[in-house]
Order: C-alpha cells, then sequence, then structure tokens
C-alpha cells in the first residue's frame, strides 16, 4: 500500500519481477530484492544500477529522448497545467544529455547515469523504502 | 559464459567475509546470486577435496563458532534497532513532507544524543559522589523556582556552588573521591569527545556531501535524483508533482531570462541597497547587543543591592532573558522583511545572506552575554559567581524553550487558521527549516557553555528537547506543509553541523577555557573554593603525584607534553605539512578529471 501512490510503481514492478509471463507480479524473493535495494545498507553502485533500470521505461539499455520524456511526465504529474510545453520539455532533455552525456552519443548510459548520480549526495538518501 | 567462469573464479580466491561482501554487492536477483554463491563453494570444495581430512574437524569447529558468533552479533543489532527511539515517528514525517524537514528532526534527536551523554557522565561522576556528602537545604520551595532558577536550587546539586571541594571517603581508610578533579576531568573529557565527534561527523558529512561543487547547479541531477521516493502519502505525492513541475518551469524561464544588463546608475544604486540593509541589520544587532548588555548590568546591581528573596525581585530576574528571547523572535522577522526589499537576483543569496545576519546576531547575543558573565560578574562582589552564571543560564534556557512553544503555536497554528479562514490566499504556512534548526543551535551553545557552571543542565535540556520534538511534531502535522523549494536537505546539514561546530562548540570552549584558566573562582562556594584558578587543582595534584615513584610516566607527559610549547608547535607544523601535501594531491586529481573528461568527449 505505500507504493501505490508511487508514479514508479509499475515500473519498480516490472523491474523486480523475475517472472516469465512478464505481467509483472512478483515472488517473495523478488520482494526481498526490491527491499533490500532500496534499503539504507544498499551501496551506491546498485541503487544507481537499479534506478537506471526503473528509468529506462523502454528497456533498451540505455535512457534516450523518449526515457527523459516519460520519466519528466512522471515526476510532473498527470493535471494538465503540470506538464511541460514541447518546446520546455525540448529544452530542458536538452540540458540534461548536455549535462550528463559525456561520450555525446545523444543517450544516457549506465556509466554516465553513474558518474551523474555519485554527485548528488541526496540520491543515496531519497532512494529509498524503510518499513 | 566466460566473464561468469572469471567472476567465480575470483569470488572463489577471496576470503570468506570478502566473497559475502562482494556478492551482496552485486547487482543482480536472489536466485541468480544463490547460483553464483553455489557455484564458487563447489569450486573451493574441488580444490580443498585433496587436502588431508585432520583439519577438517578444527575448521568444521571454527566454522561453526564463526557462524554462531555472527549470529549473535545479528541479533544483538537487531534489537539495538529496537532501542532506537522515535524511529516509527521519524518514518512517518519523511513519509509525508520528505527528506528536507526530516533532516531537522534527526539533526534535533541528534543534539538529544549530546545532551543526554552529557547528563549521564555528569551525573554518575559528580552529582552522585555529591549526594553522599551533601549539605542539608534549609531554604524553602515555592513554585517560583522552576522559572528563576534561584531560591531553593541555589542549595541543591544543580549549581556549581553547591559542590564540595573536600575529597569524600565513606569509609575511614577506604577510597576516597577528589571532587575537584572529577569535576575538572568529567568536564574536559566530555569537551574533548563532543569535539572529536562533531569532527569526525563534519568530515564524513563534508566528503559524502561536497565532492564537486560546481556540478551541482545543473538541471540533470535535479531530475534523474529529484523523487523522493519515500514519500507515501498520496496527497504529498501530488504535492510533490506540483512542486517539481512548477520548479522545473520556474528553472527553465530563469535560464531563458538575459542577464539584464544594468546601466551603471542602476547597480550602483543596487550596491546602495545592499549596503545600506547589511549597515541596518548589523547595526540592529549592535543595538541589541547594548541593550542587553545595559539592562543586565541594570540586573546584577539590582540583585547585589535588594533581598534575595522578594517575589518582586525575582520576577525582575525575568526580564533579561524574556527580553534577549523576544529579540531573537522579532530581529529575524526583520532580516526576511529586508530580504525582499533587497531584490536579489538569485534567490538562493536571499536565503543565505538571511541566515547569515541571524547567525551573527545570535552569536553576538551569546558573545556579549559571556562578556558580562566573564568580566562583571566574576570580579563582583557575590558570594558565589559561578552560581549565578549558572542560574542565568538556566532562565535563558527555560525562557527560549517556552517562546519556541510559543512560536510554534502562533507561527504555526494561529497562521494556519487566518490562512484558512480569513485571509484564504495566505494559505498553509511552510515549515521554516532554516530558523528552527538555528533556534536549536542557539539553545545548545547555551548548553554547552552552561555545564560548566550547572552540572545537571544538560538533562533539563534534555527534557526541553523531548517536549520540543513532540511539539513541532504534532504542529508539523495538523499545521504545516512541506516546503516548496528544493532544499538541498544533504548539504544544508553539513551547513548545520559546521555551523554547531565553528561558533557554537569551539566558542563554549573558549568561554570554558577562559573560565578554567584565567579567573578566579569564588572564595566561598564550589569544589574549587581558595585556589587561585580552577586549572591550579590539576597542577597541584601533579605535584602530588611527584613523590610517588609508580606514576613518574604521568608527571613526565604532564610536564614534557601537555604543558609545553614547543611540543604543540612541532604538531602544528606537522599538521600544515600533511594539509598542504593533501591539498596538492586534490589539485592534481582534478585537473586529471578534467583531461579525462576532455578524452571521452573525443
Amino acid at each position: 500500500p505505500s507504493r501505490q501512490a508511487n508514479p514508479f510503481q509499475h515500473r519498480i514492478c516490472h523491474v523486480f519481477s523475475t517472472s516469465e509471463d512478464r505481467d509483472g507480479s512478483m515472488s517473495f524473493e523478488d520482494f526481498l530484492d526490491m527491499l533490500s535495494v532500496f534499503s539504507d545498507s544498499a551501496t551506491l553502485d546498485v541503487k544507481s544500477h537499479y534506478a537506471f533500470q526503473i528509468f529506462d521505461f523502454d528497456d533498451d539499455g540505455t535512457l534516450d529522448r523518449k526515457d527523459l520524456e516519460k520519466l519528466v511526465d512522471c515526476l510532473t504529474g498527470e493535471g494538465e497545467e503540470a506538464r511541460l510545453s514541447s518546446a520546455e520539455m525540448e529544452q530542458l532533455i536538452g540540458n540534461i544529455l548536455e549535462e550528463s552525456d559525456i561520450d555525446k552519443d545523444g543517450t544516457i548510459n549506465l556509466s554516465e547515469f553513474q558518474h551523474v548520480v555519485s554527485r548528488s549526495p541526496d540520491f543515496a538518501s531519497s532512494f529509498k523504502i524503510v518499513l | 559464459f566466460y566473464a561468469e567462469e572469471k567472476l567465480v573464479g575470483n569470488l572463489a580466491s577471496m576470503s570468506k567475509r570478502e566473497r559475502i561482501k562482494a556478492i551482496q554487492k552485486m547487482p543482480k536477483t536472489m536466485k541468480k546470486k544463490r547460483e553464483i554463491r553455489n557455484k564458487v563453494l563447489r569450486e573451493i570444495a574441488k580444490k580443498s577435496g585433496s587436502r588431508s581430512t585432520q583439519l577438517a574437524c578444527c575448521t568444521q569447529c571454527q566454522c561453526g563458532a564463526a557462524a554462531s558468533f555472527r549470529r549473535f552479533r545479528n541479533s544483538l543489532s537487531e534489537h539495538f534497532h529496537l532501542l532506537q527511539f522515535w524511529q516509527k515517528t521519524l518514518k512517518i514525517i519523511g513519509g509525508k513532507f520528505g527528506t528536507s524537514v526530516l533532516s531537522y528532526f534527526i539533526f534535533l534527536k541528534w543534539l538529544l544524543n549530546f545532551n543526554i551523554f552529557s547528563f549521564l557522565i555528569n551525573f554518575s561522576f559528580i552529582t552522585v559522589p555529591q549526594f553522599v556528602a551533601a549539605e542539608p537545604n534549609n531554604l524553602s520551595f515555592t513554585g517560583l523556582e522552576l522559572l528563576t532558577g534561584a531560591g531553593y536550587f541555589q542549595q541543591t546539586v544543580l549549581y556549581y556552588g553547591f559542590y564540595t571541594n573536600a575529597t569524600i571517603s565513606k569509609m575511614k581508610n577506604g577510597a576516597s573521591y577528589n571532587m575537584q578533579l572529577a569535576y575538572i576531568f568529567t568536564v574536559g573529557i566530555y569537551f574533548v569527545i563532543c569535539l572529536l565527534v562533531l569532527l569526525f561527523s563534519m568530515a564524513k558529512s563534508f566528503c559524502r556531501n561536497f565532492i564537486n561543487p560546481q556540478a551541482y547547479s545543473g538541471s540533470a541531477f535535479k531530475l534523474l535524483c529529484a523523487w523522493d521516493f519515500s514519500i507515501t502519502n498520496e496527497k504529498a505525492v501530488k504535492l510533490k508533482q506540483k512542486n517539481l513541475s512548477t520548479q522545473i518551469k520556474e528553472d527553465l524561464t530563469e535560464v531563458n531570462k538575459e542577464v539584464l544588463n544594468f546601466t551603471v546608475t542602476e547597480r550602483v544604486v543596487r550596491i546602495l541597497i545592499h549596503f545600506g540593509s547589511w549597515v541596518a541589520s548589523l547595526g540592529l544587532a549592535v543595538a541589541a547587543c547594548a541593550g542587553v548588555y545595559f539592562l543586565s548590568i541594570n540586573n546584577l546591581e539590582l540583585f547585589m543591592k535588594g533581598h534575595k528573596n522578594d517575589l518582586e525581585s525575582q520576577a525582575a530576574m525575568l526580564v533579561l532573558p524574556i527580553v534577549t528571547s523576544l529579540l531573537n523572535v522579532f530581529i529575524p522577522f526583520f532580516y526576511s522583511w529586508l530580504g525582499h526589499l533587497e531584490k536579489f537576483q538569485n534567490p538562493r543569496n536571499k536565503i543565505y545572506v538571511t541566515i547569515a545576519r541571524n547567525i551573527i546576531l545570535k552569536i553576538s547575543i551569546i558573545g556579549i552575554l559571556c562578556y558580562y558573565w566573564l568580566t562583571i560578574v566574576a570580579a563582583s562582589e557575590s558570594q558565589c559567581w559561578e552560581s549565578l552564571i549558572g542560574q542565568d543560564i538556566y532562565r535563558l534556557v527555560l525562557v527560549d524553550f517556552i517562546f519556541c512553544l510559543l512560536g510554534s503555536f502562533f507561527g504555526e497554528f494561529l497562521r494556519r487558521v487566518i490562512g484558512t479562514t480569513v485571509c484564504v490566499s495566505l494559505g498553509v504556512p511552510e515549515f521554516d527549516i532554516g530558523r528552527n534548526v538555528l533556534d536549536l543551535i542557539y539553545a545548545q551553545t547555551l548548553t554547552w557553555i552552561g555545564i560548566l557552571f550547572s552540572p545537571l543542565l544538560p538533562g533539563i535540556q534534555m527534557i526541553l528537547f523531548s517536549i520540543v520534538f513532540y511539539v513541532k511534531k504534532v504542529s508539523l502535522m495538523r499545521n504545516c506543509q512541506p516546503p516548496r523549494k528544493v532544499w538541498r536537505a544533504a548539504q544544508m546539514t553539513t551547513f548545520f553541523m559546521l555551523l554547531l561546530f565553528f561558533p557554537s562548540l569551539t566558542g563554549a570552549l573558549s568561554v570554558i577555557a577562559v573560565t578554567v584558566w584565567r579567573l578566579k573562582p569564588s572564595k566561598e562556594c564550589g569544589p574549587f573554593r581558595g585556589l587561585p584558578s580552577m586549572y591550579a587543582a590539576v597542577s597541584e595534584w601533579i605535584k602530588i603525584l611527584e613523590n610517588y615513584v609508580s606514576s613518574k610516566w604521568v608527571v613526565w607527559i604532564y610536564y614534557n607534553l601537555i604543558t609545553s610549547e614547543l611540543f604543540f608547535f612541532i604538531l602544528s607544523v606537522i599538521l600544515l605539512i600533511i594539509t598542504y601535501l593533501y591539498w596538492q594531491i586534490i589539485e592534481g586529481r582534478r585537473t586529471l578529471a578534467k583531461l579525462l573528461r576532455k578524452h571521452i568527449a573525443n
């Protein structure tokens, strides 16, 4: 119930579930995996690895423009006035790619993501679910 | 497949503990980890299968012992977690308001730990022995003492003056307890431990949170790390989303706004306005200090002249703390109004400038009070000047606590009532983290200064902080909304720890150092009566120790390390050299990182 309000709930279930049906159902072991990643004692490496998978909406191993757009929409919510206009979205994604894309290939891969995350000290404390 | 083979081979060659850690760190599912671990164990069994079975028994016992020890340690740490009080409350606050407001409550809990530790050691080493050698208390108890700290409490263990300077011994030839040494060593060791704890937490926090300050201003980190997964309340989630979207839009427009080129006159006018408001705020702080100083001198004269047991004169003693707290409450409002007037270009600068002004105000008020205490009260003819200072600090702490509760009531409760019924456009108030944390630091500074003069003060502060925790929590839940702007919790926590260290603890330490080394203790009360200075107790003890052969090493350490200036000089030179070397290493690494980044981009 504490995860129902989370806008990333579907992605979390999808990433941690290992069932063959791909329906997002989680066994007890998957649940344990999820809790251990979101706990205090998981290292930054583990957390950023899973965060990357959660944010990678199309599961292609990199965060491209579409993934980033979907991410921004999740963060700002469903309301009409909360959504960004397409010009604002373009500018925002341009800014993000400019700052984090080190090899300038237009997408953010896992190492670049981990590099950005390692410079933000709040990440470890916000990527946490306490039971 | 080859990579997995290599992984298994690597893991098999590590020691057991390292292997467990390495497997735990892998970002794979539990099933996969279990498979890898089984493969590794099979590898190890294969390798050592040829060894003799003689060792099997010993290693079995060892393994069994190690496993049961590990289990014992795990269950101990589980029970230790149960001892962490307020865990559930903190989780609820974090879930509803996010990590920024949570950082205030965690800071409060951390300060509470300092007070609990101080109370425990003071009580066990100083107060309990004093109970054994206590003198009877002839004064009567009226209710007003709880507020003024004088009267009945003067002859209790609450203040320095009550403690005996004798060497307490219960039996004729039994062990004796030297009260003077106990007093000075307990307070000294407590402060040394505080200093070390604060230094290490600050260093750890600084290392974690300030890795690369210039990279912090980007929007990438804001987006990728912005979501607070610990928020669980649905309304709070929607609110956070709204805030994030507003903030992203604001940031984009800010970047888009061209840097306005001011004309020369406009620039001069802006500089004049900034200069003027700094002059106004500093002037106000100086005026407040002067007011406090004259009021306290007045107070002392009244006290020396009049009877001490009059109800009126007792109430008059409360005027100084009330005036100080009023100044502490109302002047910050004036400062934030000044901040609005100045029209800063960068809203973050406004917050920093306002916090800086508040800090200057609070520090100067405490500074002027310390000056008054150490120069005027200590030199006055009163019977027991240390107890007087202790009473002053007790009153200040108590009145500050009452004003904190009142501030919560008026600032949050009434403001919410006004904001929702009378003037709906104001809305529900936000929880002002900066102001509340500065109040906590102020209270803790007063407590630290007061430990020498009133050993049980941390115990009182412990109770007051717990009450503040509950009141703030209730007020937060009922009256406030989460803060709108992104409040960098980790950086601000480091900043507040730095504030706690630099003006607060070092200031308290210098006040105590001046008292112990320079001031003459009062002749008729307290553990150091009759000595030329409090430190003389230690030097006399060393002189006594010189006569015993078995403690020559203590005397040697004292004369050659603690009192010799050469030792400290050499130590400082070594520290400076090490600091310089580390600084050069950091510079070199920074250039290397820049070079590598350029390589990757090409």
